[in-house]
């Protein structure tokens, strides 16, 4: 056993020496994902310039995949949703979260409800959602299902499924909104940046779909870096990232996260998630 | 039975009563039939219907009017999808084929190969993705893993099937390896080349699916393009699938097998750097419970305890399987008929073998999501789409099967051909292939989790999701269990007289 071990941290020296010429980072934008390689090389080759290093972007489908690359070392650098930052940060000692948008320091999710509820906007969540329907967005998602889960305890406390007559997972924001449009759920818990760029493009028909309810603000996506990249890239390596995101000024580079601009961040400020991620059973 | 009419002299047997054969398949059928509406009570059923038709109607221009220019690099997804789904054949044959030899002989082999067989190939994909990253490696492990483990049972079966005549009229002292390539190989060799045929199909379709997981195959973009609602670009990948798949015939040619195996080869990628650190750590540590590390036993049995609900799982996994099942068998007995060159003329002949091009290459994901517009939340759009799926997969192949038959009934109609021709004759070999496709139905009930289904396979993608691979890892082997299970009661029921038209070619 200490044979196969040592033998493994030998060959995992060796293929990391072998690695660490390319610096690679991984994005999942909250809506559109069209294009990515093509919209994301852009950002890869804004970090090349101002790192000085062969910076690479992996294209990875969900939040526990680049989880799992970061864990992996895979990717050093990672566009991370709340829950999933903190995820990361967890099993990576020592990995940051370096810079969020500004957006992001007051995240919102929006409640929407379908027309035949009659449920309106309202302060609170109305006693009426009880015994309704209700569709989160992918399970891992702090703007589709942590934070809305958190805030149906707190006002109900009750867990979801014992308070809807069914709970669901729709996998992402804008099939949430398709399908609470279509009238197949009453009630959809969602992003509320890809709500409101939804039905700023039109592409939801708010006669039949509206906002019954806004949440609290709440900390959501981050950029968040490995520990050892110092090491790695060389000194100040991690300071060099954190300044380029925070400089990062291109409206079309940004266009694709979508971020009006970048702002610094760091773990603590992640602490209430972690927390509400703990009480749901998420993390342990 | 016939105890009732023992004082006539001639029995007659009543209706359904009597041990032919086709009696005695319709019997089973019913009997599954009814054991299907027995349960169905059991099953949510809700109908929800309110306004979908706005969706349904962007859903139906996308595919109408497919975006070709929006796609990124749509050929080297195509070739990629190829290039996977024609490797992972290529190495599950390699690996199946020796496993064959030796599987009539041994018991662990049997036991080895029905145990990965019996875990989807998204789950090997999710597995694998831990150690070896989104590379070529998780993707055609994914594949071989699985297919290795069926290409040695059927090729196992063929093998069996074989006449003993040309081995028995060999001279004595005639070494083992010879008595293979030359009496016994020639004789199964087409069956067996049909056999890995086939399976290449179904190797792309489960190459597409690994897109879903994140491999940058056809189903990559596919499923973003679909799940945000960018229809138009989700149509234009459909369409590549369909022509894809259509097109099969003319493009997998023996001959032209090296040269896409050479050009699928350049094409796969990335390829991971091999970190034994990785693999030693998701083996030894990720997928085992924290507790029986530690050899903490009150913590382990508290860890069983947190277990999501393995009974409700357990029934909804099985209820899904065999209504799937039973809906498959319908659909199959409906459309057959579409597809065959007995009947209709060349245009309903295409538009029949559109249908099931159709029916057959929409990974059931969307076929289900199509339904959980129009019908709403319930298990309802889960069964639809595992029944019409694999009941199209069904017609397919027995429509493959009844244009092998030459009508020996002059003047029939066409109906008197269906009813006293064709469908006796193909019935036993279409319930034969319902029961080895059950196995698959219930491995497919884990990828319909987004319905709210809650399914083993709903609560091993949370687990997943969640990174939790001790639980994930623990209901993956409760749910190869299960698998396994019901293939031993399904090869236990299945009605003995198919062997007869029973053609593994087609499992």
């Amino acid at each position: 056993m200490r044979w196969l071990a040592a033998s493994t941290v030998v060959v995992t020296l060796f293929t990391q020496g072998v690695a660490a010429d390319t610096f690679r980072f991984t994005a999942i934008p909250d809506e559109n994902q069209s294009r990515l390689v093509e919209r994301f090389s852009k950002v890869a080759n804004y970090l090349e310039e101002r790192l000085e290093v062969d910076v690479e972007y992996v294209p990875v489908k969900s939040y526990g995949a680049t989880v799992t690359a970061f864990r992996n070392d895979q990717v050093q650098l990672a566009w991370f949703g709340g829950l999933s930052g903190v995820q990361a940060r967890r099993l990576v000692p020592g990995s940051e979260a370096v810079a969020q948008g500004s957006e992001d320091a007051e995240f919102q999710s929006y409640f929407i409800a379908h027309r035949s509820t009659g449920l309106e906007r309202a302060e609170e969540l109305p006693e009426a959602i009880e015994g309704m329907s209700l569709t989160f967005g992918s399970r891992t998602s702090t703007s589709g299902r942590l934070m809305p889960e958190h805030f149906l305890r707190q006002r109900f406390g009750e867990a979801p499924n014992e308070l809807f007559s069914r709970v669901g997972f729709s996998g992402d924001h804008s099939r949430t909104i398709a399908l609470v449009e279509a009238g197949t759920w009453d009630l959809g818990a969602v992003n509320f940046s890809v709500w409101e760029a939804a039905v700023a493009d039109g592409r939801v028909d708010t006669d039949k779909v509206e906002v019954i309810w806004a949440s609290p603000p709440y900390p959501d996506y981050n950029w968040t870096l490995r520990g050892d990249v110092d090491a790695r890239f060389g000194e100040g390596f991690s300071e060099k990232v954190r300044t380029a995101l925070l400089e990062m000024d291109d409206p079309e580079l940004l266009a694709s996260f979508p971020r009006k601009n970048f702002i610094p961040a760091h773990n603590d400020l992640y602490a209430p998630i972690e927390d509400v991620a703990e009480e749901l059973g998420l993390l342990r | 039975m016939t105890q009732a009419h023992s004082r006539t002299q001639a029995p007659r047997p009543g209706w359904l009563e009597g041990r032919s054969p086709g009696v005695r398949l319709a019997r089973h059928s019913l009997a599954l039939v009814a054991l299907a509406v027995l349960l169905v009570p059991f099953a949510d059923l809700a109908v929800l219907t309110r306004d979908p038709w706005a969706e349904l109607a962007r859903m139906a221009r996308g595919l109408a009017w497919p975006a070709w220019g929006a796609l990124e690099s749509p050929l080297e997804a195509l070739g990629l999808t190829v290039a996977v789904a024609l490797w992972g054949t290529l190495g599950g044959m390699l690996l199946g084929f020796p496993l064959a030899l030796l599987f009539a002989r041994s018991r662990l082999i049997r036991a080895g190969c029905a145990f990965v067989r019996a875990i989807h190939e998204l789950f090997w994909a999710l597995l694998f993705l831990q150690v070896f990253g989104l590379s070529a490696a998780t993707a055609l492990m994914a594949l071989v893993i699985p297919y290795a483990g069926i290409f040695a049972k059927v090729y196992a079966e063929i093998l069996e099937q074989i006449p003993g005549a040309p081995r028995d009229a060999l001279p004595p002292g005639i070494g083992r390896l010879s008595r293979f390539v030359y009496a016994e190989l020639p004789l199964a060799w087409t069956r067996l080349a049909a056999y890995t045929r086939y399976r290449f199909e179904c190797a792309l379709r489960a190459s597409v699916l690994l897109g879903f997981v994140g491999l940058p195959t056809l189903g990559f973009q596919l499923e973003t393009a679909f799940r945000e609602g960018r229809y138009h670009e989700a149509g234009a990948l459909l369409w590549m699938f369909y022509l894809l798949i259509a097109s099969l015939p003319w493009w997998s040619h023996r001959r032209l097998i090296p040269l896409l195996a050479l050009g699928g080869a350049l094409l796969l990628g990335p390829w991971p750097a091999l970190e034994g650190g990785l693999l030693w750590r998701f083996v030894s540590q990720d997928i085992w419970p924290p507790a029986l590390l530690e050899g903490d036993w009150r913590g382990l049995i508290e860890w069983l305890a947190r277990i999501p609900d393995l009974g409700p799982a357990i029934g909804n996994t099985l209820l899904l399987g065999l209504l799937g099942s039973v809906g498959a068998l319908l659909v199959a007995l409906a459309l057959w008929p579409l597809a065959c060159r007995h009947f209709g003329n060349p245009l309903t002949r295409l538009a029949g073998r559109g249908l099931l091009v159709f029916l057959r290459s929409t990974p059931e994901l969307m076929l289900a999501f199509f339904f959980l517009l129009l019908l709403g939340p319930s298990l309802l759009p889960a069964w639809l789409a595992l029944a019409l799926h694999n009941g199209a997969l069904i017609a397919f192949l027995v429509a493959r099967h009844a244009d092998a038959i030459t009508p020996g009934m002059p003047g029939v109609n066409a109906t008197g051909r269906l009813a006293y021709e064709l469908l006796p004759r193909l019935y036993p070999g279409m319930l034969a292939l319902l029961y080895y496709r059950a196995e698959v139905i219930l491995r497919e009930t884990a990828i319909l989790g987004m319905l709210g289904v809650a399914t083993l396979g709903y609560y091993i993608d949370a687990n997943f999701e969640y990174l939790l691979f001790d639980v994930a890892f623990f209901l993956l082997l409760v749910t190869a269990a299960l698998n396994i299970a019901v293939d031993a009661l399904s090869r236990r029921l299945r009605p003995r007289e198919t062997a007869i038209i029973d053609d593994p070619c087609q499992r």
